[in-house]
Formats: C-alpha cells, structure tokens, sequence
C-alpha cells in the first residue's frame, strides 16, 4: 500500500526509479572523471626530451588551500627555471594530479602520473597520511624518485624518498629552550589525535624535560572537536605557563578563544604552535593569539631580499590568487625540493636516471632560497635549513630569532 | 567556581545543539525526510555573517539578515528540487546531502578553504558567581530559549501552526479540508532552513566561519532527531539537548579522580554515541512516541 502510494507520488512528481538511476550515473561519472590534472607542456625540443616533473598534491578538498599554494609555488619555480634555459639544457615539463585530500584517489592519480605520463620525479602529498599512501606506488612499484615538501613528525628515511620540510628537532631544539628561558616551566601538550602530534609531542616531551621543564598534561582529541572548555580549565587550574599546542583547525580557533575568554594571555600565559603560518592568522582575532611563538623554515616577515625577491615574484605571477606562500602549507619546501632536485640534475649533466639523481641529490645544496640556502644532508634524506622563531603581534609575524643551517637530526 | 563554569559551558553548548535540531526536526516531521544539506543551511547562515563582517557591517545586522536570506534559498531549493523527493525518503537523503555537497564546495571555493574569525557584537566575559563567562555564550543562551519558546508558541497557538500539524497527523485529510499541503511544506522547509541560518549565524563568532562547519553539526544533530522522535515538537529539542550536554559534559568526566586515566578525550567522544544508541536501542521511537502537540 505504501508503495503503491509512493510510486503513485513520485510518478505524480516526476521522478522515475529509471529516471533517478539515469541521473546518479551521469553524476557518478562526472565525479568519478574528475577535473583535477594538468600539463605544462615544454616550450622548446630537445634531444633527450623533457625533463618531467610530477606535482601531486591537494587542489581540492579541505587543505586545499595548501595545495594550491605549492602547484602555484611549483609553477614559479619552473617557469623561472625555462626562462633561465631549463636544466642542463633540457626544458622542464609540469604535470599536476589531484590528490584530493583522499588517498585512494591519490593513489590512482599517483599511478597515472608515473605510468601515463612517465614522469621523473613526483613532489607532493601534505598530509603524513598522503605520504605513506602514495610513497609505495612512487618509490618502490613506481621506480621514481620522491620528493616531499611538509614540515612532519619525522622517522621517514625511505631509499629515493627526500624530505625537505622541516623535521621536530629543527622546529623544536630552538623553540623550547626560547620557550623555557623565557620562564615557562609548565608545559601543556593539547593536540590533535593523529600521527603527527603523537611524534611530535615524543620529541618536544624530551626537549622539554632536557631542558628543566616540565610537561603537566598531553591529551589527544578527535580531530573535529570545537568544544574545550574542560580542558581550559585544565590549563587555568593547573597554572600551566605554556601551552604547546597541536590541536589543528577547525579545533584550534574555539580553543584559542576559549583560552583566551578564561584570561590565559591575561595572567601571562604564552602561546606556542609550532604549525602557525601566515594562512592561520586570521582563525583567531589578534588579541587571542597575540605573542603566539612559531618556529617554521619562513615568515613572509623575513628580511632577506631573495626571500622578498621570491614573495614579489609569487605575487607578480598570482596577483589574484587567495593562496599564499607560506611555510606551513609546503610552499617553502616545495621550492626547496624542486631547487635542490635542480641541482642534482645540473649536477648528473641532465642525466635524470633514478639513481644517478639520487646520487647527486645527496650532497645537493642551494645557496639561496625561502628563509635562506639549504643543503640535502648525505644519506639522511633530510635537509639543513635555516629556522625562524616569530611572534604574532597585531595580526602578523615579527621574526625575533633566526637560528642558521639547523640540523633535521633525523636517519 | 568550577561547577558553574561547568553549568555555563554546557548550557552553552547545548544551546547551540538545540538551535541546529530545531530546524531539522521541524523538516523531519513534517514531510519524513531528512534533510542532509541542514548542515550547509548552518553553514550559509555563518556565511551570510561573515559576509556582512568583511563588508564593514554591523555583524549583528547580518545576524539578523542571515535567517531571511537562508529562508529564502531553502525557498527556492524545496520549489526547484527537494519537494520532488518527499515521496522518496532513501533519495531524499542522497538528493539533499547532494545540495549539502555542492553549497560546501562553492563555500570551500570562496573562502579558499581557509578558516576566518568573526567577531562577536557583544565581546568579552563577565563575572557570574565569581566565574569569569563569555558575554556572547550568555547571549546565545537566552535567545535560544526565546526561539525555542516562540517556535512553540508558533506552533501551538497560531492558525498557521494549526494547519501545520494538521499537514503532519495526516496530509490527505488536510487537503480535503482545503489546506495547502505544497505551499505548507514549502513554507515548512523554508521555516526550518531560516532556523539553520539563525544557528549558524549565531554560533559563528564562537567557531569560525569554514566550509565544513556545518557537516560538524550534521551528524550529531541527526543523532538528536533519532534520539527525540520524529513528529513532535518537543522530542528533537529534547534529543538536541542530551547531545548538546553529553559532547562537552563527558569531556569533564576525566575530572573526577580515578576516571583520568579511564575518559580520555576520544573516548568521551565515542561516548556520546554509546550513550545515543543505548537510549535508541531502549526507546525505539524517542523520547517522545505519544501526544502531538
């Protein structure tokens, strides 16, 4: 009776079984295509053809923000690179796939991109989940060299896998010793419940204690939580002095204000989030994060002209573009690695066979760069890069340590 | 101090909860259907807001404007596309998380997918009972009881209320009498959208405005509705409540000594689920099965 009634209804409507069916297909379809690859093709030929580079990062989905900085980023550096006449001669080709924020589309977007399109070298993935996904069918069944560019929890010292965000001794050595000499003894861990805080929580924990600290909680919360009033009061009960934090959007934002409305700042509390870049200024108002310390390998702040030279040049390219050059969102690091994968092939005289590159990119080095040079550290598949500590001040970063060639401390 | 900090937040939460089930609740009894784009409803209402903030307006201007201009985008999705699945609950529920899917995007699109404050037209905390408590938390709390209050007023007092509930016992028998059901329902949903708005747009300055602020509310208010039961009024304010105490009254459960080790955050989390499905498992129906209003 039921469904003589909706069948008489929805026939009454309009909408068929078949027609219904014929819609979701069409839709299905239209997803399942997707629209997320590109090509930018070389300019001009060469004997050994194109060198091929794989851009694989997140377009779309909920950190595309980041993504779209570094295909943008990798744009820069490319077009500057075959304006300059490519590498040993060779022009640069660019080819971009999506990896939506979703590693099994990842994956199958990874594939196309080594055996459709053949290409040299993959850079990309932003999250430590994308890279564990996508590093297999690049590195081992892929036979392609691999470049990632996020700041991360460390412990990855894969063959042919090259890390060129910084790792937690980089962003942690500095920042907590400043952090403790500075008076705060009592830290908080409140963080996020994946890989990364888990890690980098580990290492802060030991620098923290090396250093006469004290650590009086670590927490994990899922990582959708917007609601924190139990742990302020944590926080304001225990008189934590220093909250370390690695709760991420969207939980950091009603977290900072809740901290900030229970008179944390107030009463001399500091702030330290060691992800915080330019993107993450304006999650809060000024006055609830204001003196928050970061420690990243670049603030737009940075004095250095070449570093200006390259937020001018980004600009110049992208006038219009919501997405900005930013340490935390891998534009620094996708920079780096691509400069530094320039080298080693300059270095194998345009030779882009996996191993000779790898080789070569072992003792790669650039002299200049975002937040300054840096060099590939032999046989430890990480970089030494300058590390900044800033601070937010009405809204932005003033950079008030700079600390040269920092060590990754990692393999 | 501590207990009426723990009050003050919970009431808070809990108004914010009721807000967002409010409008799904009202969809859902009316016409059967869940509505998965409430979420984006939510998440347009922040926008609306955020809009008028960048633009240099009064926020509390766009507040108020938020619950008429997601009213009538509600308008125009159920005339256009929704009315078509009352018939089809499953497709309804694919249909609307559908418009849910494209609302976010176009909003992911336009805020960059990046995260943005908005302030709050009141700022600030005050001293209650010695307890310092965040002026704009309070606010939220009375309005929420004045909707709730007036929505049941609405209903229960007002002709339209009556053709409305009349439309819910049973809808052939309303339109033999002459009441139309199309323009109810669309007045309906229209209704339930301009509530989802008004919750979004008042919970923004304590979140922030993201593309997926809503989808956080979604799942958890769909809980609520299921927990309420569907064809009264009162349930799904009930259901929004327990959820809205449960999600941060658990998390102070890892207070109490000897519990610390035992309630983490996460499992306080799962929590609030455990607890629903007991409760859906004793009481089918809702709490509330009997005596429409």
């Amino acid at each position: 009776m039921a469904d003589d009634f909706n069948e008489r209804e929805a026939r009454r409507r309009g909408v068929s079984r078949r027609g219904f069916l014929q819609g979701s297909v069409t839709a299905a379809g239209a997803i399942a295509i997707g629209t997320g690859n590109w090509v930018l093709p070389a300019k001009w030929a060469h004997a050994a053809g194109p060198i091929k580079i794989g851009i694989a990062t997140d377009i779309t989905g909920p950190i595309g923000y980041a993504g779209n900085a570094d295909w943008n980023t990798a744009q820069l550096v490319v077009k500057q690179i075959n304006d300059a006449g490519g590498i040993a001669g060779r022009p640069v080709e660019l080819y971009l796939e999506d990896t939506a924020s979703n590693e099994t589309v990842a994956v199958g977007n990874v594939r196309k991109l080594i055996q459709q399109n053949q290409v040299d070298m993959v850079l990309g993935g932003i999250t430590s989940s994308m890279r564990q996904a996508i590093k297999d069918p690049i590195v081992r069944r892929g036979r392609t060299l691999y470049i990632y560019p996020q700041l991360y929890e460390g412990q990855e010292c894969t063959k042919y896998l090259f890390n060129t965000g910084p790792t937690p001794a980089q962003q942690c050595d500095r920042l907590i010793p400043w952090l403790i000499a500075k008076g705060n003894k009592r830290f908080a861990l409140p963080s996020a419940n994946y890989v990364w805080p888990h890690l980098l929580n580990e290492y802060a924990r030991k620098v923290i204690e090396a250093n006469g600290g004290e650590v009086i909680f670590e927490e994990y919360y899922p990582l959708d939580q917007i609601e924190y009033s139990a742990t302020v009061s944590k926080i304001v009960g225990e008189k934590v002095d220093c909250v370390f934090n690695t709760v991420i959007p969207p939980g950091v934002g009603p977290f900072f204000k809740q901290l900030y409305e229970a008179g944390f700042q107030k009463n001399g509390g500091q702030l330290a989030c060691v992800y915080y870049d330019e993107n993450l200024l304006n999650v809060n108002k000024q006055e609830e994060m204001e003196g928050l310390a970061s420690c990243l390998d670049f603030f737009q702040d940075i004095e250095d002209p070449f570093s200006q030279q390259i937020l001018a040049d980004y600009k110049a390219m992208f006038p219009d573009t919501p997405y900005q050059f930013t340490a935390g969102s891998a534009a620094s690091g996708t920079w780096r690695g691509l400069k530094l994968y320039e080298q080693a092939v300059i270095a194998t005289n345009g030779d882009v066979d996996r191993d000779a590159v790898n080789e070569a990119m072992q003792t790669a080095k650039i002299a200049q760069g975002p937040g300054g040079g840096s060099e590939v550290v032999p046989g430890k598949w990480h970089c030494k890069m300058n590390m900044y500590i800033a601070q937010a001040h009405e809204g932005k970063y003033d950079v008030v340590e700079k600390y040269d060639m920092v060590d990754p401390k990692e393999c | 101090m501590e207990v009426v900090k723990l009050v003050f937040d919970i009431l808070a939460f809990t108004s914010i909860m009721v807000l967002v089930v409010l409008g799904l609740g009202v969809i859902a009894s009316m016409m059967g259907i869940f509505n998965f784009a409430h979420g984006e409803f939510v998440l347009l209402g922040a926008y609306t807001v955020y809009l008028f903030s960048t633009a240099g307006l009064p926020v509390w201007l766009g507040m108020l404007v938020a619950p008429v201009v997601v009213g009538a985008i509600g308008l125009v999705l159920e005339r256009g596309i929704v009315h078509r699945f009352y018939a089809l609950p499953v497709a309804a529920m694919l249909g609307t998380w559908a418009l849910g899917l494209i609302i976010r995007e176009i909003v992911r699109g336009l805020l960059g997918g990046l995260y943005y404050n908005v302030p709050e037209p009141v700022p600030g905390s005050f001293s209650l009972f010695g307890t310092e408590v965040s002026a704009w938390r309070a606010i939220v709390i009375v309005v929420t009881v004045l909707i709730v209050a007036g929505c049941y007023a609405f209903m229960t007092r007002t002709s339209y209320g009556l053709r409305i509930r009349a439309a819910l016992e049973n809808p052939a028998l309303a339109r033999s009498c002459g009441i139309s059901t199309t323009q109810l329902y669309a007045f309906t949903f229209a209704f339930g959208a301009a509530l989802a708005g008004l919750a979004g747009a008042l919970m923004v300055p304590l979140f922030q405005i993201f593309a997926d602020l809503g989808v956080r509310f979604l799942v958890q208010g769909f809980l609520s509705v299921m927990l309420g039961g569907i064809g009264t009024f009162e349930g799904p304010v009930l259901g929004g409540a327990l959820i809205g105490a449960m999600v941060p009254g658990f998390q102070w459960l890892r207070e109490i000594p000897g519990l610390s080790n035992l309630v983490n955050p996460v499992f306080a989390e799962v929590l609030v689920f455990v607890v629903a499905i007991v409760i859906v498992r004793l009481r089918p129906y809702g709490f509330i099965k009997q005596g429409r209003i």
